[in-house]
């Protein structure tokens, strides 16, 4: 459609624009397993030093393969427990008539863009005079409430698709409404349920402030809060050694976004990040 | 049969849940109404959730944000203290000096609890005995009459050493003793011998207890403080900035130039773009900081030319911000793109051929076709975007932690640090809530602004994957 016109100077704007983004990531992978010389650019040695991490705990840190686990365990409760809940209540706002239907619809709305900083103090609290505070599960049980608006959002708008005489045929045939969701209507929204925990689980992976204040402690040390720490060492600056547990981080992220990018990009336009 | 059914879904279709119970023929879908209590039921597990972490969290953050809970006070309760410190308040604050000096006093009181300790630690019984029967339940204003009282005895101790020593046993003082409810603390002050009227009772708790209490002080401080204004002003400057330039602005710049790129150019840019999404918000700001960092990219680009390597991150308020904005800006610009590249594509392709056959330039195509298509998109981004890079402080925290000089604190960040981490660890959650409080009373106006503002259940219509 664009006939008339040049393309190469917008190709040239965008790249340059570009350009950084492009440049820092050459440069995370590059620096992982080369070595420059002070001052220069140009590597010039190739080595496995900087990975040596993942055999040897750092000291002062927990084990690499804990922290691992325990992002692991992290992401992925927390993607169980929004999958769901949020499966059931985006359900039963997108199809079931029941009272208040309209509150609850505006009230999601209202959390969903709702900020967490201000939530944080109070859990904060909460989770200290309960006993949950520096425990896996405390941190997982909040990082889901957090992502649950969104979540019932996001399943309501995928449910609004599935066309109802799906759920008329099953009616007539003498299901229940709750047979009608479980046998017809949640295989329909399979794609979406794994857009949805793909999503969560990368929300969960990449989740830095939520484990900084409710579970720092080293047994419960996620990889996000580890690296954090690494970074704020002063006595242990080796921008090389930060890249490579940075790499080692990024990879699960790197796999499902290659694999998933077009369904995560929709998702992503919805998304809740500044 | 069929009838019904076609009629319900053109019925759901319009938005009206509610509007089926018309007509006869609705016996067999009055069991659809029934399916009322198990909408409830599903909702049970997500209602329990947002109970337990948001609107609790909210109304206890209104709560704490009236009280003067920190670290000192604990969370829970406290106790009653006598120290020298709330001695002090006491004069100070109430002017009762007169009954912090009779308090802050140390008595010898001649008891069966002192007789008891000095008998178990070997002193001899019969001077003890002599001590009960000529001076029980007496008091000795200090200590050099009760050892002269112990020096005149019969059976009194051989040498002055153990004189002093069982002195020690009836020296009462109520400094520094903890109490853990008001009225054993207030019986004992008044065992201690010192008799107050209920105002003076009401001074010395407001004084001793160790515990938070409410109070409406965060709100006069966050007032009369310096600090406020600049960060409140930080906050004005980073949102406002960051949204036209990028949030806004270069994603639009985006969009339209991936519009008129192939599908090969515009699919690599629009990737690249998310990648500051997708990243983990740590390692993101790390490959920023190695940017700046003085022995990063930037340091050793310039070195040649005569700059001295610095860290350009910090090195001053200006390119802190510069930074700080870039950081938020190239992470926010993907989310603009996103939507406003799909309000472009449902833009009718045929108006731009027949534009182009008119002669119009891009220039014009963008002010007169693309941008009047795009207001409603720019206006949800802008409305969107501000409470979220409000109350954002994520990428700000990792990269200057508020710095140099908290030139970069912005609202969300400053009440982090003041209720959640600070260098000093005295966490002031009181304080630090009401700062939050400031924010949840933005968000819930703005929110509710924006469910008027916009018909949201169109507006975000549900990203359609497959």
């Amino acid at each position: 459609m664009t006939g008339n016109y040049r393309k190469w100077p917008m190709i040239l704007f965008l790249g340059i624009m570009t350009a950084p983004i492009i440049l820092m990531y050459f440069y995370l992978f590059v620096d992982t397993v080369t070595n420059s010389p002070p001052g220069s650019l140009i590597p010039n040695e190739v080595t496995g030093e900087h990975w040596r991490f993942l055999w040897e705990t750092i000291p002062g840190r927990p084990s690499i393969w804990l922290a691992t686990w325990n992002t692991f365990l992290f992401a992925s409760i927390t993607t169980l427990i929004v999958l769901v809940i949020s499966s059931a209540a985006g359900y039963s706002l997108s199809r079931l008539n029941m009272p208040a239907r309209s509150f609850f619809l505006g009230g999601i709305m209202v959390l969903h863009a709702f900020p967490t900083v201000t939530l944080l103090i109070a859990i904060f609290l909460i989770l200290q005079m309960v006993g949950l505070y520096n425990t896996l599960s405390g941190v997982i049980m909040v990082k889901a409430s957090l992502e649950l608006p969104f979540g019932i959002w996001i399943m309501k708008g995928f449910y609004d698709t599935v066309p109802w005489e799906i759920e008329m045929a099953g009616i007539q045939d003498g299901a229940t409404r709750f047979q009608v969701w479980t046998k017809l209507v949640l295989p329909n929204v399979k794609p979406a349920i794994m857009a949805l925990g793909i999503f969560s689980f990368l929300a969960g992976w990449s989740e830095f402030i939520l484990p900084l204040v409710l579970a720092p402690g080293n047994n419960v040390q996620v990889l996000s809060v580890y690296l954090a720490a690494l970074i704020a060492d002063d006595t242990n600056f080796d921008m090389a050694l930060f890249k490579s547990v940075g790499v080692f981080y990024v990879i699960p992220v790197i796999i499902l976004f290659v694999f998933f990018q077009n369904r995560l990009m929709n998702i992503y336009s919805g998304g809740n990040k500044g | 049969m069929v009838n019904t059914v076609t009629e319900l879904t053109s019925d759901r279709a319009a938005g009206a849940p509610t509007g089926r119970d018309t007509g006869p023929k609705l016996t067999r879908l009055q069991q659809i109404g029934n399916s009322k209590y198990l909408g409830l039921y599903l909702l049970v597990p997500a209602g329990i959730f947002v109970l337990m972490f948001f609107l609790i969290p909210v109304i206890l953050t209104g709560v704490f944000g009236f009280t003067n809970m920190s670290t000192s006070t604990g969370i829970t309760g406290g106790s009653y203290v006598v120290s020298r410190s709330s001695m002090q308040a006491l004069e100070d604050r109430h002017d009762l000096g007169e009954i912090a000096d009779q308090i802050n006093q140390i008595v010898y009181t001649i008891d069966e609890a002192g007789l008891l300790a000095a008998g178990q630690s070997g002193v001899a019984a019969n001077t003890l005995r002599e001590l009960s029967s000529k001076f029980s339940g007496n008091n000795f204003e200090g200590r050099r009459e009760i050892e002269r009282a112990i020096k005149n005895l019969d059976a009194r101790p051989a040498n002055t050493r153990a004189i002093k020593a069982l002195a020690k046993y009836f020296e009462r003082s109520v400094l520094n003793t903890r109490f853990d409810s008001k009225e054993e603390f207030l019986a004992a002050i008044d065992g201690f011998g010192v008799s107050l009227t209920p105002e003076q009772q009401d001074a010395l708790i407001d004084v001793s207890y160790t515990g938070w209490v409410f109070t409406a002080d965060n709100f006069k401080r966050m007032i009369s403080l310096p600090d406020t204004k600049k960060t409140l002003l930080n906050t004005l400057f980073y949102v406002f900035t960051t949204l036209i330039l990028f949030n806004v602005g270069f994603a639009l710049v985006l969009a339209i130039s991936t519009h008129y790129m192939d599908s090969g150019p515009s699919g690599f840019f629009r990737s690249i773009w998310l990648l500051p999404r997708i990243t983990p918000p740590v390692l993101y700001v790390l490959m920023w900081k190695w940017l700046a960092w003085d022995t990063g990219f930037i340091s050793a680009i310039l070195g040649p030319f005569g700059v001295e390597p610095k860290n350009w991150l910090l090195d001053s308020p200006a390119n802190a911000w510069t930074f700080i904005i870039l950081i938020n800006g190239m992470v926010g610009a993907s989310m603009g793109m996103l939507i406003f590249s799909s309000a472009i594509k449902a833009i009718p392709t045929s108006l731009f051929y027949a534009s182009e056959v008119d002669g119009a330039t891009r220039g014009q195509q963008i002010r007169h076709i693309i941008l009047p298509q795009l207001r409603f998109p720019i206006l949800f981004i802008t409305s969107y975007q501000t409470l979220s890079l409000m109350t954002s402080f994520e990428y700000i925290l990792l990269a200057t932690e508020g710095g140099p000089g908290g030139a970069t604190e912005v609202w969300a960040l400053s009440t982090y640090f003041k209720a959640l981490n600070n260098y000093a660890g005295a966490l002031e959650y009181g304080y630090g809530a009401a700062l939050a409080l400031v924010l949840v009373v933005v968000g819930v106006v703005l929110s509710v602004a924006y469910l008027k503002l916009f018909d949201f259940k169109t507006l975000t219509a549900p990203p359609k994957i497959e």
